[in-house]
Protein backbone atom coordinates (compact mmCIF):
# COMPACT_ATOMS: atom_id res chain seq x y z
CA UNK A 1 0.00 0.00 0.00
CA UNK A 2 3.03 2.37 1.00
CA UNK A 3 5.01 1.16 -2.38
CA UNK A 4 6.72 3.68 -4.15
CA UNK A 5 9.02 4.44 -7.33
CA UNK A 6 11.46 7.31 -7.58
CA UNK A 7 12.58 6.55 -10.71
CA UNK A 8 14.14 3.39 -10.74
CA UNK A 9 14.57 2.81 -7.07
CA UNK A 10 11.78 0.86 -6.19
CA UNK A 11 10.62 2.09 -1.86
CA UNK A 12 8.47 0.09 0.40
CA UNK A 13 7.33 3.37 1.90
CA UNK A 14 7.33 6.59 0.48
CA UNK A 15 8.59 8.60 3.78
CA UNK A 16 12.86 9.70 3.81
CA UNK A 17 14.37 11.38 6.12
CA UNK A 18 15.14 14.75 5.24
CA UNK A 19 19.16 15.73 5.08
CA UNK A 20 20.61 16.61 8.40
CA UNK A 21 17.22 15.27 10.55
CA UNK A 22 18.36 11.92 11.42
CA UNK A 23 22.11 11.52 11.46
CA UNK A 24 25.12 10.76 9.33
CA UNK A 25 25.46 6.97 10.56
CA UNK A 26 21.96 5.32 10.52
CA UNK A 27 21.85 4.55 14.67
CA UNK A 28 18.53 6.41 14.73
CA UNK A 29 16.72 3.86 12.36
CA UNK A 30 16.50 2.07 15.19
CA UNK A 31 13.64 4.08 16.45
CA UNK A 32 11.47 3.15 13.22
CA UNK A 33 10.29 -0.38 12.45
CA UNK A 34 10.98 -1.97 8.89
CA UNK A 35 9.46 -1.03 6.13
CA UNK A 36 8.36 2.49 7.68
CA UNK A 37 11.32 4.16 6.73
CA UNK A 38 11.44 3.88 2.76
CA UNK A 39 15.22 5.04 2.69
CA UNK A 40 17.12 7.23 4.86
CA UNK A 41 18.92 10.23 3.00
CA UNK A 42 22.17 11.35 4.87
CA UNK A 43 23.41 14.36 6.71
CA UNK A 44 25.25 16.29 3.62
CA UNK A 45 29.18 15.58 3.54
CA UNK A 46 31.38 18.15 2.53
CA UNK A 47 34.90 17.40 0.94
CA UNK A 48 36.81 18.89 3.82
CA UNK A 49 35.90 18.97 6.92
CA UNK A 50 33.62 21.92 8.40
CA UNK A 51 33.15 22.94 12.39
CA UNK A 52 29.84 24.40 12.01
CA UNK A 53 28.60 27.39 12.70
CA UNK A 54 28.99 28.87 15.92
CA UNK A 55 25.71 28.71 18.53
CA UNK A 56 23.30 29.36 18.90
CA UNK A 57 22.29 27.04 15.96
CA UNK A 58 18.38 26.97 16.44
CA UNK A 59 15.52 29.00 17.11
CA UNK A 60 11.64 28.65 17.42
CA UNK A 61 9.41 30.62 15.27
CA UNK A 62 6.02 30.30 15.04
CA UNK A 63 4.68 26.67 13.46
CA UNK A 64 8.61 26.61 12.48
CA UNK A 65 12.59 26.31 13.69
CA UNK A 66 15.27 28.49 12.13
CA UNK A 67 18.52 26.83 12.28
CA UNK A 68 21.80 27.64 10.94
CA UNK A 69 23.93 24.25 11.80
CA UNK A 70 26.23 25.28 9.07
CA UNK A 71 26.85 21.34 7.46
CA UNK A 72 28.70 20.74 10.27
CA UNK A 73 30.53 17.39 9.31
CA UNK A 74 34.11 15.85 9.84
CA UNK A 75 34.93 15.48 6.01
CA UNK A 76 34.53 13.04 3.13
CA UNK A 77 37.77 11.23 4.18
CA UNK A 78 36.75 10.65 7.63
CA UNK A 79 33.13 9.62 6.30
CA UNK A 80 34.04 7.13 4.08
CA UNK A 81 36.42 5.53 7.13
CA UNK A 82 34.11 5.79 10.10
CA UNK A 83 30.85 6.06 8.85
CA UNK A 84 30.39 3.96 5.74
CA UNK A 85 31.22 0.66 7.85
CA UNK A 86 28.01 1.43 10.09
CA UNK A 87 25.78 2.36 6.97
CA UNK A 88 27.00 -1.37 5.18
CA UNK A 89 24.87 -3.13 7.59
CA UNK A 90 21.64 -1.20 7.39
CA UNK A 91 18.64 -3.29 5.88
CA UNK A 92 17.26 0.00 4.22
CA UNK A 93 18.51 1.81 0.92
CA UNK A 94 20.54 4.41 2.23
CA UNK A 95 20.86 7.91 0.04
CA UNK A 96 24.14 10.18 0.36
CA UNK A 97 23.93 13.83 0.15
CA UNK A 98 26.43 16.20 -1.08
CA UNK A 99 27.83 19.34 0.01
CA UNK A 100 30.40 21.28 -1.75
CA UNK A 101 31.37 24.89 -2.50
CA UNK A 102 32.31 24.18 -6.37
CA UNK A 103 31.92 22.23 -8.98
CA UNK A 104 35.23 20.30 -8.24
CA UNK A 105 34.07 19.61 -4.63
CA UNK A 106 30.78 18.25 -5.95
CA UNK A 107 32.23 16.26 -8.66
CA UNK A 108 34.82 14.89 -6.42
CA UNK A 109 31.94 13.74 -3.82
CA UNK A 110 29.74 12.19 -6.75
CA UNK A 111 32.86 9.98 -7.66
CA UNK A 112 33.27 8.71 -3.81
CA UNK A 113 29.84 8.21 -3.40
CA UNK A 114 29.69 6.29 -6.75
CA UNK A 115 32.14 3.35 -5.19
CA UNK A 116 29.93 3.11 -2.57
CA UNK A 117 27.74 0.09 -2.86
CA UNK A 118 25.22 0.80 -0.39
CA UNK A 119 24.32 4.05 -1.56
CA UNK A 120 20.89 3.68 -3.26
CA UNK A 121 21.20 6.93 -4.83
CA UNK A 122 23.05 10.37 -4.66
CA UNK A 123 21.44 13.66 -3.67
CA UNK A 124 22.75 17.27 -4.46
CA UNK A 125 22.63 20.11 -1.97
CA UNK A 126 22.59 23.05 -4.51
CA UNK A 127 20.55 24.74 -1.90
CA UNK A 128 21.78 24.64 1.41
CA UNK A 129 21.68 28.69 2.29
CA UNK A 130 24.11 28.39 5.09
CA UNK A 131 27.28 27.91 3.31
CA UNK A 132 29.44 30.38 0.84
CA UNK A 133 28.62 29.27 -2.08
CA UNK A 134 25.24 27.18 -1.49
CA UNK A 135 22.98 29.64 -2.61
CA UNK A 136 24.51 30.51 -5.97
CA UNK A 137 24.20 26.97 -7.63
CA UNK A 138 20.44 26.50 -6.10
CA UNK A 139 19.78 30.15 -7.27
CA UNK A 140 20.82 29.92 -11.13
CA UNK A 141 19.83 27.36 -13.65
CA UNK A 142 23.14 27.86 -15.59
CA UNK A 143 24.79 27.05 -12.23
CA UNK A 144 22.23 24.14 -12.03
CA UNK A 145 23.25 22.64 -14.89
CA UNK A 146 26.88 22.73 -14.47
CA UNK A 147 26.97 20.90 -11.33
CA UNK A 148 24.18 18.18 -12.01
CA UNK A 149 26.09 17.67 -15.17
CA UNK A 150 29.33 17.59 -13.90
CA UNK A 151 28.27 14.73 -11.32
CA UNK A 152 26.15 13.33 -14.21
CA UNK A 153 29.58 12.39 -15.62
CA UNK A 154 31.19 10.94 -12.80
CA UNK A 155 28.24 8.25 -11.46
CA UNK A 156 25.57 6.00 -12.58
CA UNK A 157 23.85 5.94 -9.63
CA UNK A 158 19.93 7.97 -9.51
CA UNK A 159 20.94 11.74 -8.87
CA UNK A 160 18.67 13.51 -6.65
CA UNK A 161 18.83 17.68 -7.13
CA UNK A 162 17.88 19.12 -4.01
CA UNK A 163 16.30 23.01 -5.33
CA UNK A 164 15.63 25.67 -3.05
CA UNK A 165 12.75 27.66 -2.43
CA UNK A 166 14.54 30.79 -2.20
CA UNK A 167 13.97 31.60 -5.92
CA UNK A 168 11.48 33.62 -7.81
CA UNK A 169 10.40 30.48 -10.01
CA UNK A 170 11.29 27.05 -9.73
CA UNK A 171 10.29 26.06 -13.16
CA UNK A 172 13.56 26.63 -14.97
CA UNK A 173 15.91 25.57 -12.40
CA UNK A 174 13.78 22.01 -12.64
CA UNK A 175 14.37 22.04 -16.03
CA UNK A 176 17.88 22.55 -15.82
CA UNK A 177 18.46 19.86 -13.17
CA UNK A 178 16.33 17.64 -15.45
CA UNK A 179 18.35 18.53 -18.74
CA UNK A 180 21.74 17.96 -17.09
CA UNK A 181 20.58 14.52 -16.09
CA UNK A 182 18.81 14.34 -12.59
CA UNK A 183 16.84 11.43 -12.29
CA UNK A 184 14.31 13.24 -9.20
CA UNK A 185 13.97 16.31 -7.98
CA UNK A 186 13.82 17.05 -3.96
CA UNK A 187 11.66 20.53 -3.55
CA UNK A 188 12.75 21.85 -1.27
CA UNK A 189 15.30 22.47 1.10
CA UNK A 190 14.77 25.43 4.32
CA UNK A 191 13.36 29.28 3.57
CA UNK A 192 15.99 31.72 3.89
CA UNK A 193 15.14 33.66 7.37
CA UNK A 194 16.20 35.91 10.07
CA UNK A 195 15.27 36.49 13.83
CA UNK A 196 16.53 39.63 15.56
CA UNK A 197 17.03 40.49 19.41
CA UNK A 198 16.26 43.59 18.79
CA UNK A 199 17.58 44.57 22.18
CA UNK A 200 20.75 43.77 21.24
CA UNK A 201 20.43 44.50 17.51
CA UNK A 202 22.00 41.57 16.61
CA UNK A 203 20.51 37.85 15.22
CA UNK A 204 19.75 35.42 17.20
CA UNK A 205 21.92 32.69 15.36
CA UNK A 206 25.01 32.65 15.82
CA UNK A 207 25.93 32.56 11.68
CA UNK A 208 23.03 35.34 11.72
CA UNK A 209 20.64 33.74 8.45
CA UNK A 210 18.79 30.77 8.73
CA UNK A 211 17.39 28.23 7.59
CA UNK A 212 13.32 27.83 8.11
CA UNK A 213 11.83 24.38 8.74
CA UNK A 214 8.74 22.98 9.64
CA UNK A 215 5.08 23.31 9.28
CA UNK A 216 5.41 26.94 8.91
CA UNK A 217 6.63 26.51 5.61
CA UNK A 218 4.87 23.12 4.14
CA UNK A 219 2.35 24.98 2.18
CA UNK A 220 5.38 27.23 0.26
CA UNK A 221 6.61 23.31 -0.06
CA UNK A 222 3.60 21.34 -1.49
CA UNK A 223 2.68 24.53 -4.16
CA UNK A 224 6.46 24.29 -5.34
CA UNK A 225 6.09 20.43 -5.75
CA UNK A 226 3.12 21.23 -7.48
CA UNK A 227 4.71 23.57 -10.02
CA UNK A 228 7.93 21.83 -9.94
CA UNK A 229 5.81 19.09 -11.53
CA UNK A 230 4.19 20.31 -14.44
CA UNK A 231 7.89 21.64 -15.92
CA UNK A 232 9.61 18.00 -15.19
CA UNK A 233 9.19 14.61 -16.50
CA UNK A 234 11.34 13.21 -13.23
CA UNK A 235 10.05 12.45 -10.42
CA UNK A 236 10.17 14.83 -7.57
CA UNK A 237 10.54 13.69 -3.50
CA UNK A 238 8.84 16.32 -1.15
CA UNK A 239 10.11 17.97 1.63
CA UNK A 240 9.42 20.64 3.46
CA UNK A 241 7.36 20.49 6.74
CA UNK A 242 5.14 17.21 6.62
CA UNK A 243 4.50 16.24 10.13
CA UNK A 244 1.41 14.09 9.68
CA UNK A 245 0.15 11.43 7.36
CA UNK A 246 -2.14 14.16 6.21
CA UNK A 247 0.75 16.00 5.07
CA UNK A 248 2.24 13.58 3.22
CA UNK A 249 -0.31 12.92 1.36
CA UNK A 250 -0.91 16.49 0.59
CA UNK A 251 2.55 16.10 -1.40
CA UNK A 252 1.92 13.06 -2.87
CA UNK A 253 -1.11 14.65 -4.38
CA UNK A 254 1.02 17.77 -5.90
CA UNK A 255 2.83 15.47 -7.37
CA UNK A 256 5.49 14.27 -4.87
CA UNK A 257 6.25 10.26 -5.26
CA UNK A 258 8.26 10.09 -2.11
CA UNK A 259 8.25 12.85 0.59
CA UNK A 260 11.55 13.76 2.95
CA UNK A 261 10.23 14.72 6.83
CA UNK A 262 12.44 16.34 8.82
CA UNK A 263 11.86 18.52 11.59
CA UNK A 264 9.21 16.14 13.39
CA UNK A 265 11.93 13.61 13.67
CA UNK A 266 13.33 16.42 16.25
CA UNK A 267 9.95 16.18 18.16
CA UNK A 268 10.24 12.44 18.44
CA UNK A 269 12.90 9.63 17.49
CA UNK A 270 9.87 7.18 15.98
CA UNK A 271 7.92 9.75 14.04
CA UNK A 272 8.36 8.37 10.62
CA UNK A 273 6.28 4.80 12.16
CA UNK A 274 3.43 6.75 13.90
CA UNK A 275 2.81 8.75 10.33
CA UNK A 276 3.37 5.68 8.08
CA UNK A 277 0.46 3.98 10.62
CA UNK A 278 -1.60 6.84 10.17
CA UNK A 279 -0.96 6.78 6.35
CA UNK A 280 -1.93 3.08 6.20
CA UNK A 281 -4.83 3.58 8.09
CA UNK A 282 -6.32 6.53 5.97
CA UNK A 283 -5.37 4.87 2.74
CA UNK A 284 -7.26 1.59 3.42
CA UNK A 285 -10.59 3.94 4.57
CA UNK A 286 -9.76 5.74 1.22
CA UNK A 287 -9.71 2.81 -0.58
CA UNK A 288 -6.45 3.56 -2.41
CA UNK A 289 -2.85 3.95 -2.25
CA UNK A 290 0.59 5.80 -2.66
CA UNK A 291 0.95 5.13 -6.42
CA UNK A 292 -2.56 6.16 -7.04
CA UNK A 293 -2.29 9.34 -5.68
CA UNK A 294 0.98 10.66 -6.64
CA UNK A 295 0.43 13.38 -8.50
CA UNK A 296 -3.38 13.35 -8.76
CA UNK A 297 -4.25 16.90 -7.93
CA UNK A 298 -6.87 18.32 -9.97
CA UNK A 299 -6.02 22.29 -9.92
CA UNK A 300 -7.79 24.47 -11.65
CA UNK A 301 -11.37 25.54 -9.91
CA UNK A 302 -12.69 28.38 -12.36
CA UNK A 303 -14.32 31.14 -10.66
CA UNK A 304 -17.81 32.38 -10.98
CA UNK A 305 -19.10 34.34 -14.07
CA UNK A 306 -19.05 38.07 -12.86
CA UNK A 307 -22.34 39.12 -12.83
CA UNK A 308 -23.52 41.05 -16.21
CA UNK A 309 -23.94 44.41 -14.42
CA UNK A 310 -20.69 44.15 -13.15
CA UNK A 311 -19.21 42.94 -16.73
CA UNK A 312 -21.20 45.84 -18.89
CA UNK A 313 -19.42 49.19 -17.07
CA UNK B 1 6.37 16.67 37.87
CA UNK B 2 5.70 12.83 37.39
CA UNK B 3 5.65 10.67 34.54
CA UNK B 4 4.20 7.08 34.15
CA UNK B 5 5.66 5.11 31.17
CA UNK B 6 4.39 2.87 28.56
CA UNK B 7 6.83 0.70 28.94
CA UNK B 8 9.56 -0.45 32.41
CA UNK B 9 12.55 1.09 31.89
CA UNK B 10 16.37 0.16 33.47
CA UNK B 11 17.98 2.31 35.90
CA UNK B 12 18.70 5.26 34.72
CA UNK B 13 21.77 7.40 35.60
CA UNK B 14 22.07 10.78 37.98
CA UNK B 15 22.31 13.16 35.21
CA UNK B 16 20.17 11.56 31.80
CA UNK B 17 17.40 13.45 30.90
CA UNK B 18 14.49 13.16 28.45
CA UNK B 19 13.16 15.31 26.25
CA UNK B 20 9.37 16.46 27.39
CA UNK B 21 6.13 18.11 25.74
CA UNK B 22 2.58 17.67 25.91
CA UNK B 23 1.46 14.35 24.52
CA UNK B 24 -1.45 16.17 22.41
CA UNK B 25 1.19 18.32 20.59
CA UNK B 26 0.20 21.60 22.11
CA UNK B 27 3.28 23.78 23.27
CA UNK B 28 5.92 24.73 20.90
CA UNK B 29 7.23 22.41 17.90
CA UNK B 30 10.05 20.73 19.83
CA UNK B 31 10.18 19.05 22.94
CA UNK B 32 12.51 20.45 26.34
CA UNK B 33 15.76 18.63 27.84
CA UNK B 34 15.29 17.57 31.83
CA UNK B 35 16.93 15.87 34.00
CA UNK B 36 15.39 12.67 35.70
CA UNK B 37 15.16 13.65 39.69
CA UNK B 38 14.23 10.35 40.43
CA UNK B 39 12.73 7.02 39.46
CA UNK B 40 10.08 5.87 42.35
CA UNK B 41 9.63 2.78 40.23
CA UNK B 42 10.53 1.17 37.23
CA UNK B 43 7.61 3.00 34.85
CA UNK B 44 7.67 6.37 36.97
CA UNK B 45 10.08 9.01 36.39
CA UNK B 46 10.00 12.46 38.05
CA UNK B 47 11.23 15.93 36.82
CA UNK B 48 11.74 18.88 38.42
CA UNK B 49 10.07 21.52 36.06
CA UNK B 50 10.71 25.21 36.78
CA UNK B 51 8.18 27.48 34.27
CA UNK B 52 10.16 30.00 32.52
CA UNK B 53 9.03 29.81 29.31
CA UNK B 54 6.53 28.89 26.74
CA UNK B 55 8.08 25.29 26.28
CA UNK B 56 7.61 24.95 30.49
CA UNK B 57 4.47 26.63 30.14
CA UNK B 58 3.06 23.99 28.09
CA UNK B 59 4.31 21.52 30.33
CA UNK B 60 2.77 22.85 33.65
CA UNK B 61 -0.70 23.50 31.71
CA UNK B 62 -0.70 19.37 31.55
CA UNK B 63 -3.52 18.20 33.61
CA UNK B 64 -3.04 15.30 36.15
CA UNK B 65 -3.90 11.91 34.49
CA UNK B 66 -3.22 14.04 31.17
CA UNK B 67 -0.72 12.38 28.51
CA UNK B 68 3.06 13.54 27.63
CA UNK B 69 5.51 12.66 24.81
CA UNK B 70 8.84 11.44 26.79
CA UNK B 71 12.00 10.14 25.26
CA UNK B 72 14.13 9.00 27.34
CA UNK B 73 17.10 7.72 28.87
CA UNK B 74 19.17 10.32 26.78
CA UNK B 75 22.59 11.61 27.42
CA UNK B 76 25.72 9.87 29.29
CA UNK B 77 24.44 10.84 32.74
CA UNK B 78 27.35 11.25 35.76
CA UNK B 79 29.50 7.77 36.33
CA UNK B 80 29.02 7.48 39.62
CA UNK B 81 32.60 7.74 41.55
CA UNK B 82 34.33 5.12 43.63
CA UNK B 83 33.97 4.37 47.63
CA UNK B 84 37.40 6.01 47.87
CA UNK B 85 36.92 9.64 46.02
CA UNK B 86 35.19 12.37 48.30
CA UNK B 87 32.36 13.88 46.08
CA UNK B 88 30.85 17.29 46.57
CA UNK B 89 27.88 18.30 44.34
CA UNK B 90 27.37 21.98 43.33
CA UNK B 91 23.59 22.70 42.81
CA UNK B 92 22.05 26.13 41.58
CA UNK B 93 18.28 25.97 41.73
CA UNK B 94 16.78 23.37 39.92
CA UNK B 95 20.00 22.25 38.98
CA UNK B 96 19.93 19.81 42.39
CA UNK B 97 17.85 17.51 39.81
CA UNK B 98 20.35 14.88 38.89
CA UNK B 99 21.87 15.01 42.02
CA UNK B 100 19.15 12.94 44.24
CA UNK B 101 19.78 10.02 41.98
CA UNK B 102 23.54 10.68 42.31
CA UNK B 103 23.23 11.06 46.13
CA UNK B 104 21.14 7.84 47.01
CA UNK B 105 24.20 6.10 44.72
CA UNK B 106 26.49 7.29 46.62
CA UNK B 107 25.45 7.02 50.04
CA UNK B 108 24.77 3.11 49.02
CA UNK B 109 28.23 2.84 48.09
CA UNK B 110 29.71 4.73 50.72
CA UNK B 111 32.62 7.69 50.21
CA UNK B 112 32.10 11.21 51.85
CA UNK B 113 29.41 13.24 49.74
CA UNK B 114 28.28 16.56 50.51
CA UNK B 115 25.38 18.65 48.90
CA UNK B 116 26.23 22.39 48.05
CA UNK B 117 22.83 23.72 47.35
CA UNK B 118 22.33 27.12 46.06
CA UNK B 119 19.51 29.56 45.23
CA UNK B 120 18.13 33.13 45.78
CA UNK B 121 16.47 32.25 49.26
CA UNK B 122 14.99 29.49 51.45
CA UNK B 123 12.07 28.93 49.27
CA UNK B 124 13.74 28.15 46.14
CA UNK B 125 15.52 25.14 47.56
CA UNK B 126 13.37 23.07 45.61
CA UNK B 127 12.50 19.99 47.61
CA UNK B 128 15.25 20.28 49.69
CA UNK B 129 13.26 17.91 52.35
CA UNK B 130 14.26 15.13 49.65
CA UNK B 131 17.66 15.84 50.27
CA UNK B 132 17.15 15.38 53.99
CA UNK B 133 15.12 12.43 53.56
CA UNK B 134 17.80 10.49 52.44
CA UNK B 135 20.38 12.13 55.13
CA UNK B 136 22.61 13.37 52.10
CA UNK B 137 25.49 15.67 54.18
CA UNK B 138 23.99 18.94 52.67
CA UNK B 139 25.29 22.92 52.61
CA UNK B 140 22.72 25.29 52.09
CA UNK B 141 23.50 28.80 50.57
CA UNK B 142 21.41 31.73 49.93
CA UNK B 143 21.93 34.84 48.08
CA UNK B 144 18.99 36.82 51.00
CA UNK B 145 20.72 34.81 53.23
CA UNK B 146 17.16 33.40 54.46
CA UNK B 147 18.82 29.63 54.94
CA UNK B 148 22.92 28.57 55.61
CA UNK B 149 25.39 30.44 53.59
CA UNK B 150 24.83 33.69 53.01
CA UNK B 151 26.09 34.49 48.88
CA UNK B 152 26.13 31.90 45.60
CA UNK B 153 26.94 28.26 46.29
CA UNK B 154 30.32 28.82 44.91
CA UNK B 155 31.40 31.11 47.42
CA UNK B 156 29.99 28.93 49.71
CA UNK B 157 32.09 26.07 48.43
CA UNK B 158 35.33 28.31 48.77
CA UNK B 159 34.44 28.86 51.93
CA UNK B 160 34.51 25.22 52.96
CA UNK B 161 37.57 24.21 51.07
CA UNK B 162 39.14 27.23 53.08
CA UNK B 163 38.05 25.63 56.16
CA UNK B 164 39.21 21.85 54.71
CA UNK B 165 35.30 20.46 55.30
CA UNK B 166 35.70 19.81 51.67
CA UNK B 167 39.36 18.18 49.99
CA UNK B 168 41.07 19.66 47.01
CA UNK B 169 41.42 16.12 45.56
CA UNK B 170 37.71 15.85 45.53
CA UNK B 171 35.33 15.31 42.95
CA UNK B 172 33.44 17.84 42.54
CA UNK B 173 29.87 17.63 40.18
CA UNK B 174 27.78 21.18 39.18
CA UNK B 175 24.55 21.25 37.52
CA UNK B 176 22.30 24.70 37.57
CA UNK B 177 22.00 27.91 35.76
CA UNK B 178 24.19 28.86 33.02
CA UNK B 179 26.18 31.87 35.21
CA UNK B 180 26.52 29.24 38.11
CA UNK B 181 28.42 26.63 35.51
CA UNK B 182 30.55 29.67 34.45
CA UNK B 183 31.49 30.96 37.81
CA UNK B 184 32.58 27.29 39.01
CA UNK B 185 34.07 26.37 36.09
CA UNK B 186 36.26 29.83 36.27
CA UNK B 187 36.79 28.92 40.56
CA UNK B 188 37.40 25.44 39.73
CA UNK B 189 40.26 25.85 37.11
CA UNK B 190 41.93 28.72 39.53
CA UNK B 191 41.73 26.27 42.43
CA UNK B 192 42.97 23.41 40.16
CA UNK B 193 40.24 21.18 41.14
CA UNK B 194 38.69 17.91 39.47
CA UNK B 195 35.15 18.72 38.51
CA UNK B 196 32.29 17.88 36.17
CA UNK B 197 29.71 20.12 34.81
CA UNK B 198 25.98 18.75 33.90
CA UNK B 199 25.27 21.50 31.39
CA UNK B 200 21.82 23.24 30.18
CA UNK B 201 22.61 23.28 26.44
CA UNK B 202 19.55 24.37 24.24
CA UNK B 203 18.88 21.60 22.18
CA UNK B 204 16.51 20.55 19.15
CA UNK B 205 16.49 16.47 19.35
CA UNK B 206 18.58 15.10 21.90
CA UNK B 207 19.38 12.11 21.15
CA UNK B 208 22.11 12.95 18.33
CA UNK B 209 20.51 13.73 14.84
CA UNK B 210 20.12 17.86 15.05
CA UNK B 211 23.33 19.08 15.66
CA UNK B 212 22.04 22.57 16.97
CA UNK B 213 23.40 21.82 20.83
CA UNK B 214 27.37 22.17 20.44
CA UNK B 215 30.09 22.64 23.13
CA UNK B 216 32.93 23.82 22.24
CA UNK B 217 35.97 21.45 22.74
CA UNK B 218 39.33 21.87 24.64
CA UNK B 219 41.78 21.07 22.29
CA UNK B 220 43.97 19.17 24.22
CA UNK B 221 41.40 17.64 26.31
CA UNK B 222 39.68 14.15 25.47
CA UNK B 223 36.86 14.99 23.27
CA UNK B 224 40.00 17.48 21.48
CA UNK B 225 39.45 15.72 18.41
CA UNK B 226 36.92 17.90 16.91
CA UNK B 227 35.92 21.31 17.56
CA UNK B 228 32.74 20.94 19.03
CA UNK B 229 30.69 18.39 21.00
CA UNK B 230 27.62 17.53 21.00
CA UNK B 231 25.22 17.76 24.52
CA UNK B 232 22.58 15.40 23.81
CA UNK B 233 25.48 12.45 23.52
CA UNK B 234 28.55 13.30 24.66
CA UNK B 235 27.26 15.07 27.24
CA UNK B 236 25.39 16.89 29.17
CA UNK B 237 27.81 15.41 31.68
CA UNK B 238 31.59 17.35 30.14
CA UNK B 239 34.91 16.59 32.76
CA UNK B 240 35.90 20.48 32.83
CA UNK B 241 38.87 19.37 30.91
CA UNK B 242 36.88 18.45 28.04
CA UNK B 243 35.55 21.35 26.85
CA UNK B 244 36.11 25.08 26.45
CA UNK B 245 33.63 26.49 28.68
Amino acid sequence: MLHTRVGTLELLSPLLTGSGTFGHDGAATRFVAAGDLGALVLKTVTPRPRPGNPPPRLVETPSGLLNSIGLENRGLAAFLRDTVPKLETLALPVIANAGGESVADFERMAEAFDAVACFAAIELNLSCPNVKGGLSFSASAAAVEEVVGACRRRTRKPLWAKLSPNVTRIQPLAQAAEAAGADALTVCNTLLGLVIDWRSRKPVLGAGFGGLSGPAVRPVAVRLVAEAQQAVKIPIVGSGGAQCADDVLQFLVAGASAVQVGTVNFRRPDAVSRIAGDMRALLAAEQTTVAALVGSLQMSRKPPPLPTTATAG
Amino acid sequence: MEVELAEALGRVAPGQFAMLSPGDGSGPLIPRPFSVYDQPAADRLTFLVQVIGPGTQALAAIPVGGSVLCTVPLGNGFVVAPAEREVVFVAGGVGSAPFLLYGRERLRRGGKTTLFFGARSAERLYDREAFEKERLPTVYATDDGSLGFRGNVVACVADALRAGRVGRDALFAACGPEGLLHAFARFAREEGLDGELSLETYMGCGYGVCNACPVATEAEGPLGGWPYAKSCLDGPVFALRSIAF
